[in-house]
């Protein structure tokens, strides 16, 4: 395979959107693996660089593109490639969307362990790259948790594996791990093998307001002594709670904790009225298919279109101070509020400065806390300025030896991840 | 036999005292011969020093000294490996991390403790009494091993069925690299920008450098439990019970099988009361809120029925404390130690199947067992199918030595053929490196050298381990006394 000149950035549009105002000299759509692996090795002999997509739902995610090359469209590498139900795990190609999965599991009455936004155009590579996950992080984990296998191509345009299709497996480097929130940067994820679990038969969202945020954070910490098990736990502030409560039929417009239970009906019922007799308090409940909007709604709050958004990480004791500390009126926040980590939408019209000035002061806060705060989106030009990838950290050093390691000549996705800018 | 060090080391061993103490090093022979192994006893290879830094800032001293040197290092936590993972190849200064002891803090709030490389597990355990948090990983050697070890071998324990292993447990890690550079990696907030060098860290075998601080992820109690012991004609009644729990998508905290060897040896030992006619029995344990656990149970015991198998003890529990519970763990959790009363040596092996192969890979192993003539028993992680065959051998026979391995042999290039892998949580080691070209191509295996020599590029931090990587290959012979292969 030959490639064209790639030294200069094509005009729009060019082959196709790459994020950041960007365009690709060229977009391929391998059907095969190994034509996935010429694809990679004839860019790399013509010096461009290698993005792949999946859905093109994050494609303006980390920094701007730093190189010109091919967009690589996932989205033909969508079959399943063993799901051996009983065993509670899949293995599926990476451009097969997430919906397309779920459906899959649905037969078997299982489901995927993270939750990811526009799921029926995201796919299970995009998902793995950037690392989503919602609410139920708290009692299902992270999608670190739920792979156990990958396929990736690499720079040199081979396919590598790490891990495999059993739930235990300490042989070999944890690439699957590596992989999982790279962004693309190390190689191009191709294939993976996720836990699944069945589901559950039972859901509840509980839903209870507040004048201010720190009776919640008294809520929250009750956890920890409270009968209780949730698998989720989220703080909303006004602004979210309206957005969020209004189209579920719930009062929004306070300061909100919701919590999830999600069990056999027995226990979701024991769950819910022992959180009352706890909490001392009444409140608003979804309950089991009447949940399952705002359960969507609250992990699709991170993918909402405004222009400025933000994902802070800190210690969970620390979110209603970090949530009381934000100006009012400028951001909507959700807090995944056993984890630690708010997603911030800016509200408005912002500046450039006036978004620098807000995102250090919150960085500042969870920085201090010994977290971070990551710019989700912002106009491209602002980018260098907010840092989107936040504070630099000491360990981004050995990453970038990792980077050199596997990419030596920067192909795969250059520019856009920590690190790198 | 001298009873100094070697005269090359000896400058070294003089530093490392200036630097530690005469009491924070150790290089007489007598002295040494001690570490000349881990829980893996057919490899053997003696450190030229032993060194026992108090702090990451000695670690780091130790690290810099052996690069001037130019000795290899390795790190050693209370030496419980069963796959050789603290072997000094090449001899060079080992350093053992269990003066590191300190639980620097606890934060149940925000559900992470920090701890230094060498506290034992189950130390935290204890120190979590109360709090209504636990640290989730409980390998069998949990009152021995330290959470460093966990650290470098990912370690897991009968709870990992529903809790995950040590990674899924872990936000951060203080690495000492193999330059003598200390890095924070990762944190006690759980998302941390950039790659999830913790994943990468956790099971890496020390090959990455040393690790002197862990911060570990903490787990809410259950609310109750349920533990059940279910008793089984044969083992494969048992292990089809197995497969049916989990395809009937029941996810239990602990499934776990004794077969009649082990539960001999364990009655012999101990006096739990399991029934010693029985061809298995399992421990298959729910926890959760107490309101869904009964439905569970009934649910487990009508599988354990329609698979001949009948419920002899069903437990239920508040705390991990109460002492019937503590009795049946203790019983499962001591039976490696009872299988010395069977036979003078064993090998613990370490495969892993899909779960639903369980009863195929009990019926290969049986036929492993007529066809080299060498007794197998069986203790494991039944609902991960994590095999632990254990096999029965007198290391002063030549030839049942070479009929144990190869039985070790078969059973693990079975696991590889069934989709599995051949270890689930003890390790690559040295033990295993021989295997890794059968379950990684040479492309895999060239992507993880490339990472290996990015983190660890002279190659003196724990070499030989992990992955078969080039350079200390030759001299992994010389220091030990390798079994006939």
């Amino acid at each position: 395979m030959n490639v064209d000149d790639r030294s200069a950035w094509p005009d729009a549009p060019g082959a196709g959107p790459l994020g950041d105002g960007r365009y690709a000299a060229a977009v391929h759509r391998p059907t095969t693996v190994a034509e996935l692996c010429e694809v990679v090795k004839a860019e790399a002999a013509a010096g461009g660089a290698v993005y792949p997509q999946g859905g093109r739902t994050g494609l303006d995610f980390g920094l701007p593109p730093a190189r010109p090359g091919a967009a690589v469209d996932l989205t033909a590498l969508a079959d399943v490639v063993d799901y051996p139900h009983a065993d509670m795990t899949i293995t599926v190609r990476a451009g097969m969307t997430v919906a397309a999965l779920q459906a899959i599991l649905d037969e078997h009455n299982q489901r995927l362990l993270f939750e990811v936004p526009r799921a029926d155009r995201a796919t299970v590579g995009g998902a793995l790259a950037t690392g989503v996950c919602g609410p139920r992080r708290l009692g299902l984990g992270r999608p670190r948790d739920s792979i156990i296998g990958v396929s990736f191509v690499t720079a040199a345009g081979v396919e590598v594996k790490g891990g495999g299709r059993v739930v235990k497996n300490v042989a070999g480097y944890d690439f699957p791990k590596l992989l999982t929130g790279s962004l693309g940067s190390l190689g191009i994820i191709t294939q993976a093998t996720l836990k699944v679990r069945p589901r559950p038969a039972a859901s509840a969202l509980i839903w209870l307001t507040a004048d201010r945020p720190e009776p919640l954070d008294a809520r929250v910490a009750a956890f920890n002594t409270s009968s209780v098990r949730p698998t989720a736990i989220e703080i909303l502030d006004p602004s979210a709670s309206q957005a969020l409560g209004g189209p579920v039929g719930l009062k929004g417009g306070s300061w909100t904790l919701i919590v999830g239970v999600e069990d056999d009906a027995d226990s979701v019922a024991w769950q819910v009225d022992r959180f009352r007799r706890e909490a001392g308090v009444d409140f608003d409940v979804l309950r089991d298919e009447a949940s399952a909007p705002l359960w969507s709604a609250l992990a699709a709050f991170q993918a909402d279109d405004a222009p400025l958004a933000c994902t802070a990480s800190l210690r969970p004791s620390r979110i209603a101070a970090f949530l009381a500390g934000l100006r009012p009126g400028r951001w909507a926040s959700q807090a995944h509020a056993g984890n630690g980590v708010v997603r911030m939408r800016g509200l408005g019209e912002w500046t450039e400065g006036e978004a620098a000035e807000a995102v250090d002061a919150a960085r500042a806060a969870a920085v201090r806390d010994g977290g971070n705060l990551v710019v989700a989106r912002c106009p491209t030009a602002w980018k260098p300025r907010l840092r989107v990838w936040g504070e630099p950290r000491g360990d981004w050093a050995l990453g970038r030896k990792i980077k050199a390691a596997l990419d030596p000549n920067g192909l795969m996705n250059p520019g856009r991840f920590a690190g790198e800018g | 036999m001298t009873a100094t060090a070697a005269p090359t080391t000896i400058p070294l061993v003089r530093e490392l005292a200036a630097l530690l103490g005469e009491d924070g090093v150790l290089h007489r022979r007598d002295e040494l011969v001690v570490y000349e192994c881990d829980g893996y006893v057919i490899e053997k290879a003696v450190p030229d020093v032993v060194v026992f830094p108090t702090s990451t800032e000695q670690v780091v001293e130790v690290v810099k000294l052996c690069n001037q040197h130019d000795v290899p290092f390795v790190p050693r936590g209370a030496g419980t490996s069963l796959a050789g993972g603290t072997l000094p190849i090449g001899g060079g200064v080992m350093i053992s991390l269990t003066r590191m002891k300190r639980i620097v803090e606890i934060n149940a709030r925000d559900r992470y403790a920090i701890v230094e490389a060498g506290v034992v597990n189950v130390w935290l355990t204890r120190a979590l009494a109360g709090t209504g948090v636990h640290f989730a990983p409980d390998p069998s050697s949990q009152t021995a091993c330290t959470i460093g070890g966990n650290v470098a071998t990912n370690a897991g324990g009968p709870h990992t069925l529903k809790y995950g292993v040590t990674i899924n447990h872990v936000r951060g890690v203080e690495l000492v690299t193999p330059e003598g550079e200390v890095v924070q990696i990762g944190g006690v907030v759980e998302d941390q920008p950039g790659f999830d060098l913790t994943g990468l860290l956790v099971g890496s075998e020390g090959t990455f450098g040393i690790v002197t601080k862990v911060i570990v992820g903490l787990c809410r109690d259950p609310e109750a439990g349920r533990t059940l012991l279910a008793v089984f004609p044969t083992v494969e009644d048992s292990v089809e019970a197995v497969s049916g729990i989990v395809a009937a998508g029941i996810v239990p905290a602990a499934l776990e099988m004794i077969d009649n060897l082990m539960i001999r040896a364990v009655e012999a030992a101990f006096h739990f009361g399991f029934p010693v006619e029985a061809g298995a029995v399992l421990i298959i344990e729910v926890d959760g809120v107490d309101a869904a656990l009964d439905h569970e149970a009934q649910a487990i015991s009508e599988i354990v029925q329609a698979h001949g198998g009948t419920i002899d003890k069903a437990i239920g529990w508040r705390t991990r404390e109460e002492p019937e519970y503590k009795a049946i763990w203790k019983a499962r959790k001591m039976a490696f130690g009872a299988i010395g009363r069977v036979s003078p040596t064993f090998c613990t092996q370490d495969g892993v199947v899909p779960r639903t192969a369980l009863p195929h890979i009990l019926r290969f192993m049986e036929g492993v067992s007529e066809r080299t003539n060498i007794r197998i028993a069986n203790v494991f992680h039944a609902g991960d199918g994590n095999l632990h065959p254990i096999i029965l051998f007198d290391e002063q026979d030549p030839d049942q030595v070479k009929r144990a391995l190869q039985a070790s042999h078969e059973i693990l290039d079975e696991c590889i053929r069934l989709g599995g892998s051949v270890t689930g949580e003890h390790g690559i080691g040295v033990e295993k490196l021989a295997m890794m070209p059968k379950l990684f191509t040479p492309d895999d295996l060239a992507a993880m050298t490339a990472v290996h020599d990015a983190l660890n590029p002279d190659n003196r931090c724990s070499p030989a381990k992990k992955i078969p990587v080039g350079g200390h290959c030759i001299e992994r012979t010389s220091p030990g006394r390798r079994a006939p292969a």
